[in-house]
């Protein structure tokens, strides 16, 4: 009973050696009444009271922005990020190497075409069109900014640091990978569209329209238009004159670890919350005004949610000269910032359920080798719970 | 399962004055690295249990963007893991990979300048660094392979897999995977992108295990090893062998 007893707050513990701090919290059950674990009970806790597959409850707050067309906050324990989306028109004379789209039915019943596509449907030339524009345009631009003292290790007055380079990859890669934004949502024809005729815009337009953009109109040409238009005198040839492009921006406001899952939970709420006005192509004053009063939203195929967890081993990178990670690790979920500090092997998967099946969306593993194919296989089923869940708090 | 590029080809120890270098060329893709090291590590990224590992990536035309640092954050976790970087602290060890040239790509709507690299790049790259690793003698854990397979879809039946699909290929594919595996047969690192399912992805791994972690053959039986090479796609971990030890004969040749 002369041990010599050193007691250290717990704080002090993870400052100083935190991988056995969190060694012994993942190791100790309640059978030790060590200070570090009140809380613990039989099952195995994470330094913040977790259980290695539970993650943090999704907070959501949709349209907070009144300057945004759509925007949404979601917080993630202490990982909070705001997402605000803009639209902007572009008119096709300023996108270099435009081809313009002149068979308006095929174009538009084309998007419909490939539900689950990746770059379009099948190898016919023809179906590149949807997904391709996006991609092509630029019409979509994720920014992603942490905030200085979301986090201590972000320093004011730097360039964008390797995180949120990677961070915004990452949004862009998926956005154009998963199609979540229809491209016909996007689009702005010459002559009003079936969808906006079934709506009756023609009351007193004139009024409120609002003057968005002055596009220069370079070819003229007139004639060729056989069907009679129910419009008023429009001879124009059909076609896009212009594009929405929407700037999606984040920001980091506090910062506690898993980033990417939050920051894809807030792109897609606020994409689902955006408002679009309608915009069309006006004659007279040959530019594109949009509508002061009315407003479209913008159509989100499916619900990817992403879904992070690391991998905390026993020993700190493996001292032993065999490349297969031996001893223990556990798989922890929805790491926070001192996890993320300690591991190195990282799992993302992207899965979207919202038609019935598991379709996964990305899948992005490295770092380590504990990972192989059972842990892959079985991450599938922890992504498709929490699936339920960020569906649940997007309802 | 088809193949739609030649073998790979690669030397080593191409520029003079790194530490190690090597060249490689795959599935349209050709990549330069360098590697330099175990060096002196500037003060802000030394550490004191271990080496860095810096990673940089040049595209082909341009300078790097986000996407290049997407890549270099991937290599590098990857790599940390093969180099011994406890036998080195406060060291560095740099590795710089340049993209000589990439696939053309016969889509319309290309940008003329890459602004970004595709991310089918990045077993060159993966294959590339591990060549110029060895090349530099720094001393690993393991070697790694990696390759690029894309899940086309078929009109009907089930979907095909292409191994290092072209760039349009991989834009018109379902899904898109770059797997790497290290020579104990970990996976290393699985990286994918479109729609796929657990059951498609396994079929992914299947074939990308095959072409990265055969066993290697027995040396005697010639028509075995014919026949494989029939049958069989490419065989990563014969490649990284025999590169190694026809560049370790042509040393030695003096003697």
């Amino acid at each position: 009973m002369t041990t010599p007893t050193i007691k250290l707050p717990a704080p002090l513990f993870a400052k100083l050696s935190p991988h056995p701090f969190l060694l012994r919290n993942l190791t100790t059950t309640s059978s030790t009444d060590s200070p570090s674990s009140s809380s613990a009970a039989s099952k195995p806790t994470r330094t913040n009271g977790r259980a290695p597959h539970e993650p943090r409850p999704l907070h959501l707050r949709l349209s907070s922005l009144s300057h945004a067309h759509g925007s949404s906050l979601v917080r993630l324990g202490d990982t909070t990020v705001l997402c605000g989306v803009r639209g902007e028109i572009l008119p096709v004379e300023r996108i270099p190497g435009f081809r313009a789209i002149a068979d308006r039915e095929a174009a538009e019943s084309n998007g419909t075409g490939d539900d689950n596509g990746f770059g379009g449907a099948g190898g016919e030339p023809r179906s590149g069109v949807g997904r391709g524009e996006i991609k092509d345009y630029d019409l979509l631009v994720p920014n992603i900014e942490l905030a200085t003292g979301s986090a201590p290790q972000f320093l004011p007055g730097v360039p964008p640091s390797t995180l949120a380079q990677t961070l915004s990859t990452r949004v862009y890669s998926l956005l154009c990978g998963t199609g979540l934004v229809d491209v016909r949502d996007l689009r702005v024809w010459r002559r009003s569209g079936p969808r906006d005729e079934g709506r009756g815009t023609g009351k007193g337009e004139e009024e409120d329209a609002e003057m968005v953009d002055v596009g220069e109109e370079g070819d003229e040409e007139e004639g060729q238009e056989e069907e009679g238009q129910e419009e008023e005198g429009q001879e124009e040839e059909d076609g896009v004159v212009a594009y929405w492009v929407l700037y999606i921006d984040l920001l980091f406001v506090s910062f506690d670890g898993n980033p990417f899952d939050a920051a894809w939970a807030a792109v897609v709420a606020a994409l689902r919350s955006t408002k679009l006005p309608v915009a069309r192509w006006e004659p007279e004053r040959e530019m594109v005004v949009c509508s002061r009063t009315e407003k479209r939203s913008l159509r989100v195929r499916g619900l990817p949610v992403a879904c992070t967890a690391v991998v905390f081993e026993e020993k700190d990178l493996g001292e032993v000269g065999a490349g297969v990670a031996e001893g223990r690790h556990w798989l922890l979920l929805d790491p926070d910032r001192l996890e993320e500090t300690l591991c190195r092997e990282t799992v993302t998967m992207v899965v979207d359920c919202s038609d019935g099946e598991t379709r996964i969306k990305s899948l992005e593993k490295h770092g380590g080798t504990t990972i192989g194919r059972e842990l892959v296989r079985g991450f599938a089923g922890i992504a498709e719970a929490r699936w339920k869940e960020v569906d649940a708090a997007l309802k | 399962m088809t193949t739609t590029a030649a073998a790979p080809e690669a030397a080593l120890g191409v520029l003079p004055r790194a530490d190690g270098s090597a060249n490689y060329s795959h599935a349209g893709y050709t990549v330069t690295g360098s590697v330099n090291g175990p060096i002196e590590a500037q003060r802000r990224d030394e550490h004191a249990y271990e080496a860095h590992v810096d990673v940089v990536i040049r595209p082909a035309a341009g300078v790097g963007g986000t996407r290049e640092r997407h890549l270099e954050s991937i290599l590098q976790s990857s790599l940390t893991q093969l180099i011994l970087v406890k036998n080195f602290p406060r060291c560095l060890v740099q590795i710089v990979l340049q993209v000589e040239d990439s696939p053309e790509n016969d889509y319309v709507n290309t940008k003329l300048v890459q602004a970004s690299l595709n991310f089918a790049i990045m077993p060159a790259l993966m294959q590339t660094a591990v060549l110029a690793l060895l090349s530099a003698g720094v001393p690993m854990r393991a070697t790694a392979t990696a390759t690029a397979i894309a899940v086309m879809r078929q009109e009907e039946g089930a979907p095909t897999l292409v191994v290092d699909p072209s760039t349009r290929a991989i834009e018109t594919a379902q899904s898109a995977h770059v797997l790497a595996f290290t020579s104990h047969g970990g996976l290393l690192l699985a990286e994918s992108e479109g729609d796929f399912t657990v059951k498609e992805w396994d079929s992914v791994y299947d074939t990308a295990r095959e072409i990265c972690c055969r066993s290697a053959p027995t040396k005697e039986g010639m028509e075995m090893v014919l026949d494989e090479e029939a049958t069989r796609g490419p065989d990563m971990r014969q490649f990284l062998q025999s590169t190694m030890e026809a560049k370790v004969a042509k040393d030695l040749h003096w003697k």
